[in-house]
C-alpha cells in the first residue's frame, strides 16, 4: 500500500521533471536564432511501478533528457542540393561578368565602344569604301583605324577574360583554408561524439557537426558516410577521403602552369572538385571550362581574321606597287604563330596606310581588286581550326592554299631523332589528303677520323636534311671544315666517276671548293665513303627502307567539322630503321577528348618521348567572321541563360528542402509557448498536490489537533 | 502539422526578387532596350549581331555608291564632251573633203582638228581627285601622250586595261571605270587618236588627198560611234548604282525596323509588367509589415 511519503516522492519527482522540461523549453527559446541549432524536446519516462502485496502502484515520472528534432536523411539531401546550388551560383556570378564584356549593341548608335560585332563590320566595310577610291589616303587611314579598334577590342576582351580567370583562380584557392578548418572541426567533433554519445543522438555536438557539413557543402561537393559509434566519414563526390572518423586530410593547393591545382596528399583532385559541386566546383568550372572556351572562340576569330587578311594583303600590291616578301611581308595584323593566344596578342603592326594592298599583284595602284577580295572576307568563311593533330604545329588548311606541311620530332628506341612530317594536299570539296612520313636516319659506320661510310642501300633515294660536316687539311697548312650540301629530293648516292654523279659529285665539289686536299669521296654498292678527313660529324638522311608513308583523306562537312576519318589514326608503324632500332610506332590523334592532340609512342628511347606539338587543322568552310561572333554570343548567352535556369531551379529546391528541414528542426516559438503553458499547468498541479499532501501529512501528524504541529 | 517558423525570411527573399525585377523593367523603360545581357535572349543577341552587320554593310555601300557616282558622272560628262568634239571634227572634215575649199581653208580646218585633238587628249587625261579616270589601274600615270616625231603624229596610251568593280552587299558587281584604251585607242577602226592624227596630217599642207581624207573621216566617224557606245557603259553603271542604292536603302530600312523590333523594349508590355511587379511588391511589404506589427508567437498571449 502506498504511503504519504511515497506520494511526496512521486510528486516531487514530477516537479523535478517539469523543471527539467521547462529548462529544455527555455533553452530552445534561447537558441531560437542560433544557426544550426536543432529544437529539443523533453523525454518523459514513466517510472517503473511498485508492487506491494500484489498490487501495482505508479511511481511517477522522470525526465530523461532531450531529443533533437533531426532528420539525417533530409539534412543530407539538403546538403547535396546546396552543393549544386552553390556551384551554379558561383558559376553564374562568373558568367555574368563574362557576358558583361559582350553586352549587345542596342543599335541606337552606329558604333559602341567595345562592341566586337560592330568592329568586325566596320573593319570589313572600310575595305568596301576603299573599293570606291583605292588610292584615297583617308580611306586607307580608315582601314588601319578600324583594324586597330577591332584588334584592340578583341585583345582587351581576351585580357579581361584572363583577368577574370585569375580572379576566379584566387577565389578558388581561398576556399582551401575554409575547407580545411571545417574538415578539422568535423574530425574533432566526430571524436567527441563517439566518446560521449556512441549510440544516440549527440545533441549539440551533432548540431555543430551538421552545421559544419552544411557550410562544407556550400564550398565543395561531398559525400557523407555514417560509420560506427555515430561517427562520420566525408569524401569528395568522387570518393577522395577528406574526413575519416577523427582524422582529417588537408586540402592543399599549388600553382601549375599559372593555374591553381588542388591536392589531397599527392593526388591531384582538381578535376574531381570541378565536377563535384559547391562554390569551388562553380569557380573551377568557370575557370577551366567557360572562360577558356570563350577565350578559344576569340582566339579562333582573331587567328582567322589575322591570317586571312594578312595573307590577302601580302599577295596584293600596295600604293607603291609592291607586294609582300618573306623578308618584308605586307601584314596588317601581327601574324599569329599559333591559335592559342591569338586574341590576346592581336594588334595592328602596319603603320603606313600606303602599305595596304588595295590593288592586285602586278596591277596599277588604281586597281581595287584586292580591296574587293578583302571586303569579301566579311562574307567568306573564317579559317576555323576544327580538329587537332599531334604531328604538327598550328596548321590551318584553307581554300587559299594547295598544300601544307608540319612536322614534329620523334625518337626511336636507340634515341635517334626523326622529323615525322604530315603533308596535307588540298583535294577540293572540303577534302584534304594527308601523308605521314618519317625519313630514315643513316648513321656513320665508323666514327674515326680518316674514313667514314654511309650505307645508302642499293636503289635508295636521298632526302634533304643532312647535317654532315667534314674537316680536312688545306693546302699551305691548316684545316677547314665544310657543311656537306643538302641532298636534294630524289638524288641518288651516285658514283665517284669520272665524271662524278649524284650526291658524291655534289659533296666532292664542295670539298674541292673549300680547298681541302687529300679527302676523297667514293661509293660502292650504295655505300658512300669519305676518306682522308681529319674529322666528321652528323648524319645523312634518306627515305625509310621498309615502310611506306601513312596516307589517307580528311573530309570536312559544310560546317567545317571533321567527319572522316571517324577516329584517330593509330598504330602507324615505320619498320626497318637503318640504325637497327625497334619499329617506330605513332598515333595521330585527331579527336582528343580535351580538344588537344597527343602523340603516343611505343618503343621510345628512355627519357626521350615524342614531343606533343598540338596543332589545329581547319578548313575555310566555317562561318563568316560576323556569323562566328554571332554564334559565339548566342552560345555564351544560352550558356548563361541555362545556368540561370539551373540555379533558379536548384535554389527553389534548396528552399523547399530548407523549409521541410526548418519545419522539423527549427525552434517554433508557438510550440515552445504551448509547451511552456502545458508545463506551467502541470507544475502548478503538481505543486497543488504537494500542498494538499502537506496538509494531509500535517493532519496525520497532529492526529486531528490542529495546533499541535503546523 | 509543423510549419517552417522562418517564413518572414522567405518573404524577404520574394521581396528581393520582386525589387530586382522592377529594377530590370525600369532599366528597360529608361534605356528603351529590351535586352541588356546576352542571357536575356541569346538567340536575339546573335541575330542582332547579324542584323547590325547587314545594316552597316548597306550603309557603307550607300556611302561608297555616292563617292563613285560622282566619279562616274565626271566620266560621263567628259565622254559627252569628247563626243561633241568628235562630232565637230567630223563636220569639219566633211566640209574640207567636199573639194570647195582652197588650201588655206583646208589648212585652217587642219588646225581646228588639231585643236580638237589636243582637247580630246586633254579630256582623255581627265583626273578626278588627283587620279586619272581613263588610265585603267594606273591612275597616277598620264594616260595619253602624243609624239610628233612621226607623221601622222602618234598618240600613245600609257595606262592599262584594268577595270574596277564595286561589289554590292548582294554580290552585284558594278563597273566603275573604262580604261582609256577601250575608249580612245581601241584596235582596228575604233582608234580616235589615230583617226584624228591622220586627219591633221591629211590637212596639214592644204593639198588634200581626198580619197585618204574621206577614208580617215569615215574612220573618225566609226571611232565616234564607238565612243558613244562606250559612254553607254558608264551610263549603265550610273543607273545600276542608283538602282542598287535604292534597293539597298529600302533593305536597310526593313533591317533597321527588324533590328528595332528585336532589341527595343515594348513600352506597353514593360509598363504592364512593371505595374504588376509594383503591386506584388506592395502586397509583400504589407504582409511583412502586418506580420511585424503583430507578435508572431503565442508568447504574447501567455499571462
Amino acid at each position: 500500500m502506498g504511503t504519504i511519503s511515497s506520494a511526496f516522492d512521486l510528486i516531487s519527482g514530477a516537479l523535478n521533471a517539469d523543471q527539467a522540461a521547462l529548462s529544455i523549453v527555455a533553452n530552445n527559446v534561447a537558441n531560437a536564432n542560433t544557426p544550426g541549432y536543432t529544437e529539443k524536446t523533453p523525454n518523459w519516462q514513466e517510472n517503473d511501478p511498485i508492487h506491494i502485496n500484489g498490487v501495482q502502484y505508479g511511481d511517477g515520472v522522470t525526465e530523461t533528457g532531450a531529443t533533437s528534432m533531426r532528420d539525417k536523411v533530409l539534412s543530407a539531401r539538403l546538403d547535396q542540393q546546396q552543393q549544386l546550388a552553390s556551384a551554379s551560383n558561383a558559376r553564374l556570378t562568373a558568367l555574368d561578368s563574362v557576358q558583361a564584356l559582350f553586352t549587345p549593341d542596342s543599335g541606337s548608335s552606329s558604333s559602341t565602344a567595345g562592341d566586337i560585332g560592330n568592329d568586325l563590320t566596320s573593319f570589313f566595310s572600310s575595305f568596301s569604301s576603299l573599293e570606291a577610291e583605292p588610292t584615297n589616303n583617308s580611306l586607307r587611314e580608315e582601314v588601319l583605324t578600324s583594324a586597330t579598334t577591332l584588334a584592340g577590342n578583341i585583345s582587351n576582351a581576351a585580357a579581361s577574360l584572363n583577368t577574370q580567370r585569375s580572379a576566379l583562380d584566387q577565389e578558388a584557392s581561398g576556399v582551401t583554408s575554409q575547407v580545411n578548418a571545417l574538415t578539422s572541426s568535423i574530425a574533432q567533433l566526430n571524436q567527441q561524439i563517439q566518446s560521449t554519445s556512441p549510440n544516440a543522438d549527440a545533441g549539440t555536438l551533432e548540431d555543430q557537426r551538421q552545421e559544419d557539413l552544411t557550410q562544407l557543402s556550400q564550398l565543395i561537393g561531398i559525400n557523407q558516410v555514417k560509420t560506427e559509434n555515430n561517427g562520420l566519414s566525408v569524401t569528395t563526390t568522387s570518393g577522395q577521403l577528406l574526413v575519416s572518423e577523427n582524422s582529417s586530410f588537408q586540402l592543399t593547393s599549388g600553382s601549375f602552369s599559372g593555374v591553381t591545382h588542388f591536392f589531397v596528399g599527392t593526388t591531384d583532385i582538381t578535376s574531381q572538385l570541378t565536377t563535384g559541386g559547391g562554390e569551388l566546383g562553380g569557380y573551377l568550372t568557370a575557370r577551366d571550362e567557360d572562360i577558356p572556351g570563350a577565350v578559344t572562340s576569340l582566339d579562333q576569330l582573331a587567328y582567322g581574321i589575322s591570317t586571312s587578311v594578312n595573307q590577302l594583303n601580302n599577295t596584293g600590291a600596295d600604293l607603291n606597287g609592291e607586294t609582300g616578301t618573306s623578308a618584308a611581308p605586307l601584314y596588317i595584323f601581327s601574324e599569329p604563330t599559333q591559335l592559342a593566344g591569338s586574341a590576346l596578342g592581336m594588334s595592328v603592326t602596319m603603320t603606313d596606310p600606303s602599305k595596304i594592298a588595295a590593288a592586285g599583284a602586278g596591277q596599277g595602284t588604281g586597281d581595287n581588286s584586292n580591296a574587293v577580295a578583302m571586303a569579301k572576307l566579311a562574307s567568306e568563311s573564317l579559317m576555323q581550326p576544327i580538329a587537332t593533330t599531334a604531328l604538327g604545329v598550328s596548321q590551318n588548311l584553307n581554300a587559299l592554299s594547295s598544300s601544307a606541311t608540319s612536322s614534329v620530332q620523334v625518337y626511336d628506341s636507340l634515341g635517334n631523332s626523326y622529323n615525322a612530317a604530315v603533308t596535307y594536299t588540298n583535294l577540293g570539296s572540303n577534302t584534304w589528303g594527308y601523308s605521314i612520313s618519317v625519313p630514315d636516319v643513316l648513321t656513320a659506320n665508323t666514327s674515326v677520323p680518316g674514313s667514314v661510310s654511309f650505307g645508302f642501300g642499293p636503289g635508295e633515294t636521298v632526302n634533304p636534311g643532312t647535317s654532315l660536316t667534314i674537316s680536312g687539311n688545306i693546302g699551305g697548312g691548316g684545316t677547314a671544315t665544310i657543311i656537306a650540301p643538302m641532298v636534294t629530293a630524289g638524288e641518288t648516292v651516285g658514283t665517284a666517276g669520272p665524271p662524278a654523279t649524284g650526291y658524291v659529285a655534289a659533296l666532292d665539289a664542295q670539298i674541292t671548293a673549300a680547298g681541302i686536299i687529300g679527302v676523297t669521296v667514293s661509293s660502292t654498292g650504295g655505300v658512300l665513303t669519305i676518306s682522308g678527313a681529319t674529322g666528321t660529324t652528323g648524319k645523312v638522311i634518306a627515305d625509310p627502307v621498309a615502310s611506306a608513308n601513312a596516307t589517307g583523306t580528311l573530309n570536312f562537312n559544310a560546317s567545317g567539322a571533321l567527319v572522316g576519318p571517324a577516329a584517330n589514326v593509330s598504330s602507324i608503324t615505320f619498320a626497318g630503321l637503318s640504325d637497327g632500332a625497334a619499329n617506330l610506332n605513332l598515333d595521330w590523334n585527331l579527336y582528343a577528348a580535351n580538344g588537344t592532340g597527343t602523340v603516343t609512342q611505343t618503343a621510345a628511347a628512355t627519357l626521350q618521348l615524342g614531343e606533343s606539338q598540338n596543332g589545329s587543322v581547319g578548313v575555310s568552310n566555317g562561318p563568316t567572321p560576323t556569323g562566328f561572333f554571332s554564334n559565339f554570343v548566342s552560345t555564351l548567352g544560352a550558356t548563361v541563360s541555362g545556368v540561370e535556369a539551373e540555379n533558379t531551379a536548384q535554389n527553389a529546391s534548396v528552399t523547399q528542402l530548407q523549409t521541410q528541414n526548418d519545419a522539423l528542426s527549427k525552434v517554433n516559438l508557438n510550440d515552445e509557448a504551448a509547451a511552456m503553458s502545458t508545463l506551467e499547468s502541470s507544475y502548478q498541479a503538481a505543486s497543488k498536490v504537494f500542498t494538499i499532501l502537506s496538509t494531509v501529512m500535517e493532519s496525520a501528524l497532529n492526529l486531528g489537533t490542529q495546533t499541535a504541529f503546523s | 502539422m509543423r510549419v517552417d517558423p522562418s517564413y518572414s525570411s522567405n518573404l524577404v527573399g520574394a521581396l528581393d526578387q520582386s525589387q530586382l525585377n522592377e529594377q530590370r523593367l525600369t532599366a528597360e523603360l529608361s534605356s528603351g532596350v529590351s535586352i541588356t545581357a546576352l542571357s536575356q535572349n541569346p538567340v536575339a543577341s546573335g541575330e542582332n549581331v547579324l542584323l547590325l552587320n547587314q545594316i552597316q554593310q548597306d550603309d557603307s555601300f550607300t556611302q561608297s555608291s555616292s563617292l563613285v557616282t560622282s566619279q562616274l558622272q565626271v566620266a560621263d560628262s567628259t565622254l559627252g564632251s569628247v563626243v561633241s568634239q568628235l562630232t565637230q571634227a567630223v563636220s569639219l572634215a566633211i566640209s574640207a573633203n567636199n573639194g570647195t575649199m582652197n588650201a588655206s581653208n583646208v589648212k585652217s580646218i587642219g588646225n581646228q582638228i588639231s585643236g580638237i585633238l589636243d582637247e580630246v587628249q586633254s579630256l582623255g587625261n581627265t583626273s578626278y581627285q588627283g587620279q586619272y579616270i581613263f588610265a585603267g589601274g594606273k591612275t597616277s600615270t598620264l594616260p595619253f601622250t602624243t609624239s610628233t616625231a612621226t607623221s601622222p603624229a602618234t598618240t600613245t596610251y600609257n595606262g592599262d586595261n584594268d577595270v574596277n568593280y564595286l561589289e554590292a552587299p548582294d554580290g552585284q558587281k558594278i563597273q566603275l571605270n573604262l580604261p582609256g584604251s577601250q575608249i580612245f585607242s581601241a584596235t582596228g577602226a575604233n582608234n580616235v587618236f589615230a583617226a584624228l592624227n591622220s586627219l591633221v596630217a591629211d590637212y596639214s599642207t592644204g593639198n588634200v588627198n581626198t580619197t585618204q581624207a574621206v577614208s580617215d573621216t569615215q574612220a573618225l566617224g566609226t571611232a565616234l560611234n564607238f565612243v558613244s557606245q562606250q559612254r553607254v557603259v558608264v551610263d549603265n553603271s550610273i543607273t545600276q548604282l542608283s538602282a542598287a542604292t535604292d534597293s539597298i536603302t529600302s533593305q536597310q530600312t526593313q533591317l533597321t525596323t527588324a533590328q528595332t523590333n528585336l532589341m527595343q523594349a515594348d513600352v506597353a508590355t514593360v509598363s504592364t509588367q512593371l505595374s504588376l511587379s509594383e503591386t506584388q511588391q506592395t502586397a509583400l511589404e504589407d504582409v511583412i509589415a502586418q506580420l511585424d506589427s503583430q507578435s508572431n508567437s503565442l508568447f504574447s498571449k501567455l499571462q
